[in-house]
């Protein structure tokens, strides 16, 4: 490979890290920021402009960068295989082209899944099979991926359970209103985590890339510039907000609650700080997901539905296979060098144009961040359907104003008498 | 191959930790939804709010890694 061509794909591996970047911060919004929206604690476009800050700020926070891409999924370094600038490229194709398919979708899956998804399919055709450990895909990946749901959902299920107990009233007003200020803290706090975990990443990615080119020397920490661009796309993206992936959270799991909200978040929080900090590496997604849901069962007429669940951990487990697939692919057609490059790019360029293209069909906009189901499904034409939607926004905004202060529960309207005797009585 | 005392421990420490900070701020609530003589629950509600706050400062404090060495 000429020196050219090396400073091509170099360049190329930056502007896709860099993008890589942001959708991972738009893919994560949901994470901190689905459950205030959701209760009405922040407004959307606050939660997310706070959202981007926490994130802006956390990526300048911590300048410690992984010494591996891969974190020893591939035998990467010393004694094992090169991983060439070619095959980082690919390995960002399979995983940025993943992500915008599960956000399109709506469905909160990890991005550094897909990342390790893409890097592995594209070793495996670049450097053989023998370049994938898989007992640690197994360790590291897999199985965590059961893990993490199951202890952050005992977490929260527990966590609600006592919110609700302690702060029951026979008679009386209850204050769980005031669940809404503290959920304001504790998703503070998973945002800033968020920050200060993920944006390491894609440094991490762009350095080694440097280094691989020549560029830098190894061991070199990253340069300014790079801690700068990748701090400045991961807010970005996280102030687009993921309006999909946060309907899907905030109310396509289960109906959220102040309570619920504030207890899922702390459980959250306490989760991801808990298992990066005592050696067991959990995706702060699959933590975030698994927590709505047990803040969901902690509540009692609490219903969750199973079928966005099922959706959302199918997509968790075809994550790495899926980015992988593209991965490997993107690799075959760059192994006919710099043309083969040139081809990946396009193709890239060309499906994260689509995926754009079909989201505009089905507008995901925050005045109805929390319809659901019901307005993706809807076959009526665009007028229709907009006007529909913002009606419907304002109903559910004067609605949500109306439902928020859960202290409120005595008052409900008639459609809601059912709930009203399990509710009010124990509490 | 995979650290189960680990992962163990990530689990509990986690529970505890998250149940402790949910039912302190849900003690402070439910005291500012004492009624009658006022004070002592006043009181009550808002060390329980304060312990909280704490609480997040230890979060943030085990997210920055400048504060304890990486």
């Amino acid at each position: 490979m000429t020196a050219v061509d090396l400073t091509v794909i170099v360049v190329l591996v930056i502007v896709l890290a860099v993008f890589f970047d942001f959708t991972n911060g738009f893919h994560d919004t949901a994470n901190a920021m689905a459950t205030p929206i959701a209760t009405g604690a922040l407004r959307p476009r606050v939660a997310v402009t706070v959202a981007a800050l926490l994130n802006l700020v956390g990526a300048f926070l911590s300048t410690e960068v992984a010494k591996t891409i891969s974190g020893g999924i591939i035998r990467e370094g010393p004694g094992g295989v090169e991983i060439t600038p070619t095959m980082i490229f690919a390995g960002l194709i399979g995983a940025v082209i993943w992500n915008m398919i599960t956000w399109l979708r709506g469905l909160p899956s990890s991005s550094s899944h897909a990342l390790f998804g893409g890097l592995i399919g594209a070793a495996l055709v670049g450097a053989g099979t023998g370049s994938v450990d898989f007992g640690v895909v197994l360790s590291k990946v897999v199985l965590p991926a059961f893990l993490a749901p199951l202890v952050a959902g005992l977490v929260a299920f527990t966590a609600t359970r006592l919110a609700y107990r302690i702060t029951r009233r026979p008679v009386g007003k209850n204050q769980r209103g005031g669940f809404r200020v503290g959920q304001m803290f504790t998703s503070s706090l998973v945002a800033l985590a968020h920050g200060t975990n993920d944006a390491q990443k894609t440094m991490g990615v762009i350095t080694l890339a440097l280094i691989a080119g020549g560029f830098l020397d190894t061991g070199a920490s990253p340069p300014f510039w790079v801690i700068l661009v990748c701090a400045l796309a991961i807010a970005l993206g996280t102030y687009t907000g993921g309006w999909r992936i946060i309907q899907t959270m905030g109310g396509g799991l289960t109906d959220i609650k102040a309570t619920q909200g504030f207890s899922a978040e702390a459980s959250t929080a306490a989760t991801v700080l808990a298992s990066s900090h005592l050696g067991f590496a959990l995706s702060t997604t699959q933590v975030s997901s698994g927590s709505i849901i047990g803040a969901g069962l902690g509540r009692r007429g609490g219903v969750i539905q199973w079928g966005t669940a099922s959706k959302i951990v199918i997509a968790w487990f075809i994550t790495l296979p899926a980015a992988g697939l593209v991965g490997a692919a993107c690799e075959l057609i760059a192994r006919a060098g710099t043309i083969g490059l040139v081809i990946d790019a396009l193709l890239g360029a060309g499906v994260i144009v689509a995926i754009f293209v079909a989201s505009r069909r089905k507008p995901a906009e925050q005045s109805n961040a929390l319809e659901v189901d019901v307005a993706m499904n809807s076959v009526l034409t665009r007028q229709e359907r907009r006007a529909r939607a913002k009606k419907r926004g304002d109903e559910m905004l004067a609605e949500r104003r109306r439902m928020s202060d859960e202290s409120s529960l005595f008052e409900m309207g008639a459609d809601d008498a059912v709930d009203v005797p399990a509710e009010g009585g124990s509490r | 191959m995979i650290d189960w005392g680990a992962f163990v421990v990530v689990a509990l420490v986690s529970l505890v930790s998250a149940a402790a900070l949910v039912s302190l701020y849900a003690a402070g609530l439910r005291l500012l939804a004492v009624e009658g003589p006022v004070r002592v629950a006043r009181a009550g509600a808002y060390g329980c709010f304060v312990v909280c706050g704490l609480g997040v400062l230890f979060g943030i404090y085990l997210i920055v890694p400048a504060f304890h060495g990486g």
